[in-house]
């Protein structure tokens, strides 16, 4: 039989407008229209697998080929406020962000489309944690569905560059003015490769959008207007109603949008795509890249004489529920495949709007189908696509379904499957080895540490196992692993998502022989806060044993620092009985090295590019001692694995501090060979050579009291900053003579800050 | 660079070529597969797909990457890895210790190994069904010219592939080292034509030594009868039962205890904590102390910090495939022999 193609395929492409035959990923296309389009400002925060839409755009940058300013937020919060002040100051506003990042920028969202700013973001769609994964479904743009934004759906990456742009175009028009989501598929969509067409000519992309009007401006001195309001009752309602004007507009206009574009492009969009329909006895409504593999199977199952079709919008908000009633009108069963669930819902997102858009057409008889598939990013095969075609045939043909809704694709398990146990609890005894004394003296009311004795700790039980899969040379586990060697008895310990926290927990495996909790990097430092306070209110009620002592201790990355900083200040202005650790390796390593608040000026990240233009990172690196010093708490410290007995004495001191009187911040300077650039073996000497520059001091601060530990001056071993910065390949360029400016800066940056912390050395009241 | 004509030698059902890379992190496989990739679709005229597999994968952990190849006229669709590769491309050979990366290779299939081992032995070790192996000491070749082994495993691909267009992926190599790595240019090209021209292959029919080992999905222990609740882990610690050797690219430090005087330095800089300490005397001082005893291997990646750290050179770094087995076993050796 004749197999029909898509209308899209139907449309000879204009010969007239010149288009360039590449071969990208979704990614790299977003980052293209983006980069076409000359947004005026990106904010973003990275987040896998939509990070690389950002990095991508900031190489272009560095090589001077679009005049974008891309500004990394705190967060996904702060990227999504840099967002929104840029749209109100009158231009052009881009981002991209997934799972976790759009739930956290999720309270500002609704602002955005309340207030009426048009701009543009990229959820490249990944699961929301936790557990924590980070591959593709489709749980997080769910639960986008009710803020107010247009949402249009890219199923590959020619989708995704002619989205983005139709996406801004829909968002300004006259009758819109409303942001716009384009979601694709999270490494299925962002990550493949396929050989695309772009416009070759950017202008071509800009006419097509057209100019920006500026409506509403924030930095319009001659028209003060005052934007978001504090609105009652009365009136709140009619803005509600404006906005939900604004989307049946956007129902009117986007398939205007779509035709424009076919026009100039030819690739033609339809706002709900059908495939097979008209005479379809069972159909399959799928999202995105799933779409594309359902619609071989159509053809197959079509050759074999079976009568199925396929359903699958590129627009969820405004909902096509007239379209897609349209299109499923003489299907007898339709299968909803959602790649979420809405728990509870008896189906994902999808399968409630579907059944409602079939309830206002009193004709239709279809029989609904719910199947959640894919979650987690679990490939999504052909044979997959034929179970679900196989169950709304069978649907079909008994005129009833026996289970409406269900899981595809989960495992019930071995029931024999016990997991190994590895070794019972590490005592107290075992862990109590009594090498390392801690005395106060009274008259002083410092602490004195004996015996720190490095060989002899060896003897201290691993309270992390070996078998993670941190690459190999990694800084972490020496640093983390050398402090714990000073840190007696039990201990429960909270890590940041990141890579310690990722190499060391994949599932089923897990390197802690201690009780370990993970917590999303904004809020590790309050996590274990109410731990600690629920662990001293159990004790206080007699529930747990009054004499047990638990040493709690937070691990983060310096990225979890920057977007976690407000949780964990808020930790040490109320000085919990913990220890917070920063290994600070200077990036965001798990999702690629991109540049954190700890990179220094002119490093090379992933998002601060050295280019034709790019510099490298173009401001000073955060003192994150400094600001936990500031919050007064009793001890702050800061220690490298090269000077590991430094560093196992402050361990003693940190363990008797959180015991005694409260809050502990420690920051321990960690190599990473993958993204610093250095050969694996000389992670020690990469350290210790920022120490003797003094980029990073080794000093503690008790009770306000700041005491340098290791002053390289003193010992005859200071040297300059480029004798550090040559050991790394991401700082070799600052070696040129061309960035000898950025250089000189920086050492004045590094000058400055160790002078001044030398005057707090010698005077106890500084 | 001109597109050519030129036809795929075989296809499967759905119109496809199709290409598994099986690495770890760091040895370039996922670049091989770009380049490849884009040198099939904009250089010799098919149309086709490249991806990876992604996880939470580190330099040193297992990953994939996927060409499909296939007229240019066809659209491609298809998402899912590749189940059954007409080509299979080893960068690592001790994945297969603990990865059934043979998996829907059949006698048609072409493997191409980096390896030292020849044909015959990589076939015993990989326990192959069938299908012509294309063995490749890719490391060798990359020590020697200062390159990275993906290269070299690219011409050995061309090569065995018997379609692609050496000169259409040199051009790829070219553009992706580009200016920035311009100096990287040569020497990458030479390295290519090296693996093009030093792979040795031979074809073995099916012959009933081996079973033919099919693509599967099944065979997880752990689903939601037995998954404890919340994802909780109640067995901690279990990542030590894991053997990790095939994180290392080739190097490995050897422990010679004669010299060794305990002190202690190569267990700070161990990421991996791979050094086994026991309670033990002092031969010096003859006073109790706590003394190394060994290298457990399965954890160790080859970083060797230890042997950067060690100051009485009981740590030394080995070529992994020429060092003593009875070494890896055991853990370290007396001094008596290297």
């Amino acid at each position: 039989m004749k197999i029909e193609t898509l209308k899209e395929e139907k449309i000879l492409n204009k010969e007239a407008i010149k288009q360039t035959v590449d071969f990208k990923s979704g990614n790299e296309m977003a980052a293209l229209a983006a980069a076409q389009i000359n947004y005026h400002i990106m904010g973003y925060y990275p987040i896998t697998p939509s990070t690389e839409v950002a990095e991508n755009l900031d190489e272009m940058s560095a090589n001077g080929e679009h005049e974008m300013v891309l500004i990394p937020g705190d967060g996904e919060h702060g990227a999504a406020g840099v967002c929104y002040g840029a749209t109100t100051a009158g231009g052009r506003v881009f981002n991209a962000t997934s799972a976790q990042g759009l739930l956290y920028a999720m309270e500002q969202l609704p602002v955005q489309s309340g207030t009426r700013y048009p701009m543009v973001l990229d959820v490249v769609c990944r699961t929301v944690s936790g557990p924590l994964n980070i591959r593709g479904d489709h749980s997080d743009i769910m639960m986008a569905l009710n803020i107010g934004w247009v949402i249009i759906l890219a199923k590959d990456p020619q989708a995704v560059y002619d989205m983005n742009i139709i996406a801004l175009k829909i968002a300004e028009h006259d009758e819109i003015r409303l942001p716009v989501i384009v979601a694709y598929d999270g490494f299925f969509t962002s990550h493949q490769k396929r050989r695309i067409r772009y416009f070759s000519d950017k202008k071509v992309v800009q006419d097509f959008i057209g100019e920006f009007k500026i409506q509403n401006c924030s930095v319009d001195v001659d028209n003060p207007i005052t934007i978001g309001p504090y609105m009652n009752d009365p009136d709140l309602i009619n803005n509600k109603k404006q906005q939900s004007m604004a989307m049946e507009a956007s129902y009117k206009i986007i398939p205007q949008i779509y035709k424009e574009y076919a026009e100039l492009s030819g690739r033609r969009y339809s706002m709900v795509e059908s495939y097979m329909t008209d005479d379809a006895e069972a159909v399959l409504f799928i999202l995105n890249s799933a779409a594309d593999t359902a619609r071989i199977v159509v053809d197959k199952l079509r050759i074999k004489g079976k009568k199925v079709g396929l359903v699958y919008p590129t627009v969820i908000r405004p909902f096509p529920a007239k379209e897609i009633a349209a299109a499923l009108k003489n299907a007898k069963a339709v299968l909803v495949a959602d790649r979420q669930d809405s728990y509870g819902g008896w189906g994902g997102n999808m399968t409630i709007e579907v059944k409602a858009a079939l309830k206002d057409d009193p004709q239709n008889r279809s029989i609904v189908i719910s199947r959640i598939y894919g979650l987690g990013g679990k490939d999504f095969y052909e044979e997959d696509a034929e179970a679900m075609f196989e169950l709304a045939l069978d649907a079909a043909k008994k005129g009833k379904v026996d289970v409406p809704y269900d899981y595809m694709g989960t495992t019930p398990g071995d029931p024999n499957f016990k997991f190994e146990k590895v070794r019972g609890p590490i005592t107290n005894k075992e862990s109590s080895l009594g090498i390392i004394k801690v005395t106060r003296d009274e008259k002083t009311g410092k602490l004195d540490v004996k015996g720190v004795k490095h060989a002899e700790l060896t003897a201290m039980p691993h309270r992390i196992t070996p078998g993670h899969g941190a690459c190999p040379g990694c800084g972490i586990f020496p640093s983390i692993g050398t402090f714990l060697k000073g840190i007696e008895g039990h201990v429960v310990m909270l890590w940041h998502t990141g890579c310690g926290m990722v190499v060391t927990t994949g599932y089923p495996y897990s390197s802690f022989n201690i009780t370990y909790i993970h917590n999303l990097f904004q809020n590790g430092a309050a996590t274990l806060s109410g731990v600690v306070e629920m662990y001293k209110e159990r004790q206080r009620r007699g529930e747990i044993p009054k004499e047990q002592d638990i040493t709690f201790v937070m691990v983060t990355g310096d990225g979890g620092l920057d977007i976690g900083l407000g949780p964990a200040l808020g930790t040490a202005f109320r000085n919990h009985n913990m220890i917070i650790l920063e290994y600070d390796n200077e990036g965001y390593m798990n999702t690629g090295h991109q540049l954190s608040f700890t990179t220094p000026l002119g490093h090379a990240t992933s998002t601060s590019n050295v280019g034709t233009v790019g510099v490298g990172k173009k401001f000073h690196h955060k003192d994150s001692a400094q600001l936990f010093a500031a919050c007064h708490i009793p001890y702050v410290f800061t220690a490298v694995e090269s000077q590991y007995r430094d560093l196992i004495r402050k361990a003693a001191k940190a363990q008797w501090y959180a015991k005694n009187e409260g809050l502990v911040f420690g920051k321990l300077f960690s190599s990473c060979p993958l993204n610093w650039r250095h050969p694996d073996n000389i992670a020690q000497s990469v350290v210790q050579a920022a120490v003797e520059c003094n980029f990073f001091p080794l000093y503690e601060v008790e009770h306000g009291i700041t005491t340098i530990n290791y002053d390289p001056e003193e010992k005859g071993k200071k040297v300059n900053v480029t004798e550090w910065l040559k050991l790394m390949g991401k700082t070799k360029h600052l070696l040129k003579p061309e960035f000898k400016g950025v250089v000189a800066e920086f050492e004045e940056e590094v000058e400055r800050r160790w002078k001044r912390l030398k005057a707090m050395h010698e005077n106890p009241l500084l | 660079m001109t597109t050519k004509e030129t036809k795929l030698p075989i296809v499967n059902g759905a119109g496809f070529y199709e290409i598994r890379m099986e690495s770890i992190g760091g040895l370039g496989a996922n670049l091989a597969g770009k380049i490849l990739a884009e040198a099939g679709v904009l250089n010799m005229g098919f149309n086709g797909s490249n991806f990876s597999s992604y996880g939470s994968e580190k330099k040193g952990s297992p990953v994939k990457a996927f060409i499909r190849f296939c007229s240019s006229d066809m659209e491609v669709r298809e998402n899912s890895p590749v189940t059954e590769p007409h080509l299979l491309a080893l960068f690592h050979e001790n994945l297969s210790k603990t990865i059934p990366v043979t998996q829907g290779v059949g006698p048609d299939g072409i493997v191409v190994i980096n390896t030292s081992k020849s044909p015959d032995e990589a076939r015993d070790f990989l326990k192959l069904h069938a299908g012509t192996v294309y063995c490749i000491n890719a490391l060798k070749i990359a020590i020697a010219e200062k390159t990275r082994i993906n290269t070299a495993i690219l011409g050995t691909i061309c090569r065995a592939s018997g379609f692609l267009d050496p000169d259409a992926i040199k051009d790829m190599i070219t553009k992706n080292l580009g200016k920035k790595y311009a100096s990287l240019i040569a020497p990458n090209l030479k390295t290519f034509d090296r693996g093009y021209n030093e792979g040795v292959s031979k074809k073995f029919k099916p012959d009933n030594k081996y079973p033919y080992i099919p693509f599967t999905r099944d065979g997880q222990k752990i689903g939601y009868f037995n998954q404890p609740m919340g994802g909780v882990i109640p067995s901690g610690g279990n990542s030590i039962f894991k053997d990790i050797s095939a994180s290392r690219e080739g190097w490995i430090p050897v422990l010679d205890i004669s010299k060794c005087t305990n002190c202690g330095e190569c267990d700070i800089t161990c990421p991996d904590y791979s050094f086994v300490w026991e309670d033990g005397i002092d031969p010096k001082k003859g006073k109790p102390a706590r003394i190394l005893k060994r290298i457990v291997y399965e954890h160790c990646k080859g970083c060797l910090r230890c042997v950067e750290i060690c100051k009485f050179e009981a740590l030394t770094s080995h070529k992994e495939f020429e060092t003593d087995k009875t070494i890896l076993e055991k853990g370290f050796t007396d001094g008596s022999k290297k």
